[in-house]
C-alpha cells in the first residue's frame, strides 16, 4: 500500500494491499466471497486527485483548476471526460460551467476586459426569466469598466486605477469587487458547505469559481474547509470509494469489486486500517456478514417499525366497546369485566354479557360465519409475528451478548490471572482463553445476523442446511461459553485448558463452514428469499 | 459587512423610489431598513389585474449574499402562494439566489409568478390542485380574492352577477354543492373545508363518490 506501488497506475487497483501486515490478520486467505481492497489515507486520497488531475492536465493540456473542474463536473470519470472533450471540447467546457478556452487564464489576470461577454453560455433559466434587466447590469459594468466601477452587489465606486487590484472578473467577464467575492466565497463554503460547485455572482451565470482563485480570497482556516470539502465530494462522487464510518478514523477504503448491481450475491466486508470492520456495500460500521446490505436494511427497518408492536397489540388484545381501554386477556373464562369502566363483555363475540344468559362460559354465537373469520384473521396475524418474534429475539440475544464483550474480557482476564498464580502457569500459557472469548464474540456477531437471515429465506431444504449449519454453530457456541465461564480449580485447570482449546478450533470451524457455505450460496443463487433482492 | 448591507439597501430603496415606470414601491416600516414592505399592481390580463399586493421584507443579516425573505401581507390565490400564510415557492428566493439580484427585480419576478403559476411545484396543494382541475373555476376564485383582499374594483373584473362574494365563491366551490351537503345538517365551514381539501370542483364532483364526503364531513 505504499504510494511508490499506487504510483504507477491509480485508477488499476488489483491490488497489493492483501501483503500488507494489518491485512494478513483477517484475511490469511482469499476466499471467492471476499473482496480486494486498499485502505488509503487522507493524504493518499489527495494525491489520487492530483494524480488524476495532472493525468488529464496532460492529455487535455488544460491547466490544473481546469481539469480539476471537468473532473469534478464528470464524476471523476476520466474516460468518459476525454470522450465528451475531444467530441465536442466547447460543450463539455460550457456544462461544467467553464467558457471555451478562449480565456484560460482569466483567474490570474483580473484586468480581462469583459468583451468575453459574447461567449458566454446563453442564459436560459426558468428564473432569468423573471428578472428584471440583466442586461443593462452588464452594459452598466462594461461601460463603466473604461472609467470607474460600481460594484453592483455592495454599490461602492472605484476608481479606474484600483480595478486591477479592487475588482475581479472570472473568464465569464462579470465584474465585482474583491471584498465581496471574498464574502460570497467565505459564504459557500461556511454556510453552505459548498465546495466544487461554486458559481460566479452573477444571476444566472454557472461559470464555475477555480479552486486556485479560492485559495486566493479566503483565509487559510477557510482554504483548508474547502479543500476538506473537496475532499469529502470527490469520495463520495467516486463509486469505489468510502469513507472508514469508525469515529476519529479519517480512511478511505478503495474497492473495485463491489459495485451496487453486485451486492445481491457479494457481503463485501473490509477491515480498515483504524482496524475495525465495515461493510463497503452499504457503510455499515461492523461485519453484518452473512446477510446481503439489503437484507439488513429492511431488518433493521422492521425491527425499529413500531407496526411490529402494533401488530402485537392486534394479535393480543382487544378494545372495551365502552372505553376503548386496550385489554389482554391472560387466562380465566370468556366473562370479561373492563378494570376500568367495569363493563361486562363476552371476549369471544364482544357483545355485552348480559346477553349471554345463562350460557356461562359457552358463547352461543360462538359458532357464527363472522365470528369464525375475525378468528381466522386474528390466528394469521398470531401465527406471522410468532415467527418474527422467534428470529428477533435470538437476534436480539446476540446483540446483546456483543454487547457484554467488555464484561466477558474483563471476567476471563480476572480467572487468566487466577489461573497464573493457582496452576503456575505462565502469561503466554492462558493466552488461550482470551483467544476462546475472541472466537465466541465472532461467532455470535455471525449467529447474530444468521437469524436476519433465517427470517427471510424461503422454507426449502437449503433453507434447512443453513439452519443445520446454524444449529451446530449455535451449540457450539453455548458449550464454549459456558466452558469459558467455569472457575479453573488448580487439579483441573490443565484439562480445562485442553477442553477450551478443542472446543474453540470446532466453534472457529463451524463458523467457518457457516460463512463458507452461506456466502458461495449467493454466489452459486442456492438462496431463495421472501423478499426482493 | 453590515455597512455594504445598509449601503446597499438605502440605494435599492432610492432607485426605487426614483423609478417611475415600474410601478414598484418599496417602503420602510418605522425606521427599520431591514424590514420593508414592497408593492406592486397586480399584472394585467390576469384574474390580480386592478389588484395592489403587498410583500413583506426582510433584509437577513448576511444579505445579498444570502436570500432576501419574502411573503404575501396581502392574501393571494396561487399555486405558489399559501393562502393561509402568504409564503412564496419561488427558486430565486431560495437556491438560485444571486447577490446582483435587488429587491426591485425580486419583486417583479414575483409579479410575473402571478402571471405564469408553476403548479407543479406548489407551496398550497389545494390551491394547485384548483387550478389543474378546474382553470375557469380558479380564475373566478382568484379574482374574488383580489377584489375581497386587494381591493381590486369589482366593476372591472366582473363579479358574478354583482354582488358580494360568498364564502363559497371565495373557496372556489359552486354554492349548490355547498348547499347540498349544509342540507343534511352538516355546518357551513365545515363542509366548505371538506369540499375544499376533496377539490369538489368542475368535473371532479361527478368523480368524487358522496359517501367520500360523508366520511371526510363525519370526521
Amino acid at each position: 500500500m505504499s504510494s511508490d506501488e499506487d504510483a504507477n497506475d491509480y485508477f488499476e487497483y488489483e491490488d497489493d494491499g492483501f501483503e500488507d501486515d494489518e491485512m494478513d490478520q483477517e484475511a490469511p486467505v482469499k476466499k471467492d466471497y471476499d473482496v480486494a481492497y486498499n485502505v488509503k489515507t487522507l493524504s493518499q486520497v489527495i494525491d489520487m486527485q492530483k494524480k488524476a488531475i495532472a493525468n488529464i492536465q496532460t492529455v487535455l493540456e488544460l491547466d490544473a483548476s481546469t481539469a480539476a473542474i471537468l473532473l469534478r463536473h464528470f464524476g471523476w470519470n476520466s474516460e468518459k471526460l476525454q470522450e465528451q472533450f475531444f467530441n465536442d471540447p466547447s460543450k463539455a467546457l460550457t456544462d461544467a460551467g467553464l467558457s471555451p478556452p478562449s480565456s484560460p487564464s482569466a483567474h490570474t489576470s483580473p484586468l480581462l476586459p469583459p468583451t468575453a461577454s459574447s461567449s458566454t453560455p446563453p442564459r436560459i433559466t426558468r428564473s432569468s426569466k423573471r428578472v428584471a434587466t440583466p442586461a443593462t447590469t452588464r452594459s452598466r459594468s462594461a461601460v463603466s469598466i473604461q472609467t470607474s466601477f460600481e460594484c453592483p452587489v455592495c454599490c461602492i465606486e472605484y476608481p479606474a486605477a484600483s480595478l486591477s487590484t479592487k475588482t475581479l472578473a472570472l473568464g465569464c467577464g462579470h465584474r465585482f469587487c474583491r471584498d465581496c467575492w471574498v464574502e460570497y466565497v467565505v459564504g459557500k463554503i461556511r454556510t453552505d458547505g459548498e465546495s466544487a460547485k461554486i458559481q460566479c455572482m452573477e444571476n444566472g451565470c454557472h461559470r464555475i469559481v477555480k479552486g486556485s482563485l479560492i485559495d486566493q480570497l479566503v483565509d487559510p482556516d477557510t482554504s483548508q474547509r474547502y479543500r476538506k470539502l473537496l475532499n469529502e465530494a470527490f469520495v463520495s462522487d467516486t463509486a469505489t470509494l468510502r469513507w472508514c464510518p469508525h469515529p476519529g478514523c479519517e480512511n478511505v477504503i478503495e474497492c473495485s469489486q463491489a459495485p451496487p448491481r453486485m451486492l445481491n450475491q457479494i457481503v463485501p466486508t473490509v477491515t480498515c486500517g483504524c482496524g475495525n470492520e465495515l461493510c463497503f456495500g452499504c457503510g455499515f460500521a461492523a461485519s453484518h456478514r452473512p446477510v446481503l446490505c439489503k437484507l439488513v436494511k429492511l431488518w433493521q427497518k422492521k425491527c425499529a417499525d413500531d407496526s411490529e408492536t402494533a401488530n402485537w397489540l392486534q394479535a393480543n388484545t382487544k378494545e372495551c366497546i365502552k372505553c376503548q381501554s386496550t385489554i389482554e386477556k391472560n387466562g380465566g373464562c370468556n366473562h370479561m369485566t373492563c378494570k376500568k369502566c367495569k363493563w361486562e363483555f363476552c371476549w369471544v363475540c364482544m357483545g355485552p354479557w348480559s346477553e349471554h344468559g345463562t350460557a356461562w362460559y359457552q358463547c352461543n354465537r360462538y359458532d357464527e360465519k363472522s365470528g369464525m373469520d375475525a378468528r381466522d384473521s386474528q390466528a394469521k396475524s398470531r401465527a406471522s409475528l410468532e415467527r418474527y418474534l422467534h428470529y428477533f429475539n435470538r437476534w436480539a440475544n446476540h446483540e446483546l451478548s456483543a454487547k457484554l464483550d467488555a464484561d466477558f474480557y474483563k471476567n476471563t482476564e480476572k480467572k487468566m490471572e487466577a489461573m497464573q498464580q493457582s496452576g503456575n502457569l505462565s502469561w503466554i500459557e492462558v493466552q488461550f482463553a482470551k483467544q476462546a472469548v475472541d472466537t465466541v464474540i465472532r461467532a455470535r456477531i455471525t449467529l447474530k445476523w444468521s437469524y436476519c437471515m433465517a427470517f427471510y429465506l424461503k422454507r426449502n431444504n437449503q433453507t434447512e442446511l443453513f439452519e443445520d449449519n446454524q444449529r451446530d454453530l449455535e451449540r457450539a457456541v453455548e458449550n464454549l461459553g459456558y466452558l469459558l465461564e467455569q472457575n479453573p480449580e488448580p487439579d483441573s485447570i490443565s484439562k480445562l485448558r485442553a477442553d477450551i482449546t478443542n472446543q474453540s478450533a470446532y466453534v472457529q470451524k463451524r463458523h467457518d463452514i457457516l460463512m463458507d457455505d452461506t456466502l458461495k450460496g449467493y454466489l452459486e443463487r442456492r438462496w431463495e428469499f421472501s423478499v426482493d433482492i | 459587512m453590515s455597512d455594504a448591507r445598509l449601503r446597499r439597501v438605502q440605494k435599492e430603496i432610492r432607485d426605487c423610489a426614483k423609478d417611475k415606470t415600474s410601478n414598484i414601491s418599496i417602503d420602510m416600516i418605522d425606521e427599520n431598513p431591514f424590514h420593508l414592505i414592497g408593492a406592486f399592481p397586480g399584472p394585467p390580463d390576469t384574474p390580480y389585474e386592478g389588484g395592489y399586493y403587498e410583500v413583506d421584507i426582510v433584509i437577513p443579516d448576511a444579505y445579498p449574499f444570502q436570500p432576501v425573505k419574502m411573503k404575501f401581507i396581502t392574501k393571494v390565490y396561487h399555486p405558489n402562494v399559501s393562502s393561509a400564510s402568504g409564503a412564496i415557492c419561488l427558486d430565486i428566493l431560495k437556491d438560485a439566489w444571486s447577490p446582483v439580484l435587488t429587491l426591485k427585480s425580486t419583486l417583479i419576478s414575483l409579479q410575473s409568478l402571478l402571471c405564469e403559476p408553476v403548479p407543479n411545484d406548489p407551496q398550497d396543494a389545494e390551491v394547485a390542485k384548483h387550478y389543474l382541475a378546474d382553470r375557469a373555476g380558479f380564475n373566478a376564485t382568484a379574482k374574488h380574492w383580489a377584489q375581497a383582499y386587494a381591493q381590486a374594483p369589482a366593476s372591472k373584473v366582473k363579479a358574478t352577477h354583482g354582488k358580494p362574494a360568498t364564502d363559497a365563491d371565495m373557496a372556489g366551490l359552486a354554492e349548490e354543492n355547498v348547499v347540498s351537503f349544509t342540507d343534511m345538517g352538516f355546518p357551513r365551514e365545515k363542509v366548505i373545508s371538506v369540499l375544499k381539501k376533496l377539490n369538489y370542483r368542475g368535473n371532479n364532483v361527478s368523480n368524487i363518490h358522496e359517501s367520500t364526503v360523508l366520511e371526510e364531513l363525519f370526521k
